[in-house]
């Protein structure tokens, strides 16, 4: 017969106990990271050498081909390409500047005042996001339009006459910022709910008690605690929206094209030039994954990493 | 005092959150407005009431083939990215390995690519193996991207679980499958069936990568940029657009709802 000792059953239990030697790891990775290496890595690699004339399109297999740097050479010395990224840049800028400015005094609401339904008012918030982007971006055209909504609304109303409609709305930078920052705002008042929500309270009640007005407790204790989740934000933002393609090609016109529609065209059936359309997309991959490096310790995900 | 907040700063931030609402939910509610218009152009005044346009996009033949391939290639890559995630989240709680940061990174790492990039390094790389283009690219595609989404759901889930019920099948016997099948799985499940959405929603509405690898049958997504170009199938758009929009929320509220409560339920069990 066996007896229990009381002593032992209450000895506390470490929760992780030190797992043993597994054989079986690779066999749960191999799946998963063989697919990123052959179809994420790969496709990569191939890029870079096309870039480099490596390989060649959009014929391939036959002719020899010497490796040469000069497209890189052109792009670097190219007033076009770079002068186009940096007005992406800039775009994607002020997009992430207007989302962030948004987003934060919202979540801001959601985290620090109380109110009793936050995860569900967090809940509608964010519900838009997770609707078709491309509908989105549809129903904004169907507004902006010359004879979109918005106008003939104005002219129904008698605001403006049928023969000066507003005219810069659609097809124009605005409206691919307007678009963009419209997509992006539920998304990112996410992780600077997070990090606003999970600070110590306490800290802000000290900063009180030690005489702090509401400003000075936001601006040296609320503000740089909550620093994570707005990089997070910005990252989130920026990220995309700098090799942003789609929107611009829908509601930019020719003063709202990005960086991402020259790639893109550079594969389209029309002229295209996979040589230097690669060398544009390793260097916004550089800039993105430099930007990712610099900043990536305040993306929420570090905890899978080192979990 | 409230350090937080003043009074008034409550107020105002209310009513701002309020107006940021209405703007988020106006063009989606002007979208349902104009679904029911009875005339070919989306502008003011209405011209009354019509269900013709849904009458419209139910009977065209291109539009349905377009859902039912998405659906098709949602189903797909939803279902390999989970079974691939599932994999990898169980390596990264459960096992300890050298170069994990590493492989983390690379497992997260199509977070952050730009999808032009994506989409372009795919096409040079079926291209110059001399593989067509066709749905079962897209699904390639989809995968990579909606893997590390799948993680992201599952590895806090699988870090809840306490390591003691696993071992305490072991020894009474299971084997490692077996374990899985009857302890890891049913405690995981509700963020499987949300990693699950994720990658579905996330493939059936993706137009960026799909418009470089897509063969001759159209994705939705592709159909409806397509569609864009010619005013005189808009008001059907529209249509089509507002019963994808409120499915979709319907399906990612309720799922959301769902596994907070699956959750609640099982952390009681395990209590």
């Amino acid at each position: 017969m066996t007896v229990h000792s009381p002593a032992a059953e209450a000895a506390p239990q470490p929760k992780r106990r030190r797992l043993r030697v597994d054989l079986t790891t690779p066999g749960l990775l191999g799946l998963p990271v063989t697919w990123l290496v052959v179809f994420f890595l790969c496709p990569l690699v191939f890029v870079g050498a096309y870039s480099i004339d490596a390989l060649h399109g959009p014929s391939l297999f036959g002719e020899t081909h010497k490796v040469t740097l000069a497209a890189w050479h052109d792009f670097f010395h190219s007033s076009v390409y770079l002068g186009l990224f940096w007005k992406s840049v800039k775009m994607s800028l002020v997009v992430s500047a207007i989302v962030v400015a948004c987003a934060y005094p919202v979540a801001y609401y959601l985290a620090l005042s109380g109110t009793k339904r936050k995860y569900v008012l967090l809940l509608v918030l964010i519900a838009p996001f997770l609707t078709s982007y491309l509908l989105r971006v549809l129903a904004w055209k169907v507004i902006l339009g010359n004879r979109g909504v918005l106008n003939s609304f104005l002219f129904w109303t008698g605001a403006r006459s049928r023969d000066h409609p507003i005219t810069q709305l659609l097809y124009s930078r605005f409206a691919v910022i307007l678009v963009l920052a419209y997509i992006w705002i539920p998304f990112v008042a996410l992780p600077i709910f997070v990090s606003l929500e999970s600070f110590d309270r306490r800290l802000l009640e000290a900063a009180g008690d030690l005489g702090s007005s509401r400003w000075q407790a936001f601006v040296r204790v609320t503000l740089p605690l909550s620093m994570p989740g707005v990089i997070a934000g910005f990252l989130f933002v920026f990220i995309p929206t700098v090799g942003e393609f789609v929107t611009p090609s829908l509601v930019g016109g020719t003063s709202g094209y990005m960086y991402g529609n020259q790639i893109s065209d550079l594969f389209s059936t029309g002229f295209p030039d996979w040589q230097t359309g690669s060398v544009l997309a390793l260097f916004l991959l550089g800039v993105v994954a430099l930007l990712t490096a610099a900043l990536t310790r305040f993306l929420q995900f570090r905890d899978v990493a080192t979990g | 005092m409230d350090v937080a907040l003043s009074k008034n700063g409550r107020r105002v931030l209310r009513v701002f959150f309020g107006s940021l609402v209405v703007f988020l939910y106006a063009p989606i509610a002007i979208l349902l407005i104009f679904s029911f218009n009875d005339s070919q152009l989306p502008t003011f005044p209405l011209s009354g009431f019509t269900t013709r346009w849904y009458h419209q996009f139910l009977t065209n033949p291109d539009l349905r083939g377009a859902l039912a391939t998405s659906a098709f290639v949602a189903a797909i890559s939803s279902v390999g990215a989970v079974f691939l995630g599932v994999l990898a989240s169980i390596a990264l709680v459960r096992r300890r390995f050298a170069g994990k940061a590493a492989l983390s990174a690379l497992l997260l790492s199509p977070l952050v690519i730009p999808y032009v990039v994506f989409g372009i390094s795919l096409l040079l790389f079926f291209h110059a193996l001399g593989i067509p283009r066709s749905v079962v690219t897209v699904v390639v595609g989809h995968v990579v991207i909606s893997l590390p989404y799948t993680i992201l759901v599952i590895v806090p889930r699988l870090g809840q679980i306490d390591v003691a019920l696993e071992e305490a099948a072991a020894d009474l016997g299971a084997n490692r499958i077996a374990t899985f099948r009857w302890i890891v799985l049913p405690l995981i499940l509700p963020a499987v069936v949300s990693a699950l959405l994720i990658a579905f929603t996330t493939s059936f509405d993706e137009y960026a990568v799909a418009s470089f690898v897509v063969g001759t049958r159209a994705t939705f997504p592709i159909y409806l940029y397509g569609a864009l170009r010619f005013p005189s199938r808009l008001p059907e758009v529209i249509a089509v657009a507002v019963v994808v929009m409120i499915v979709s929320l319907i399906v990612v509220v309720g799922a959301e709802v769902g596994r907070r409560v699956a959750e609640r339920r099982l952390g009681a069990v395990e209590a």
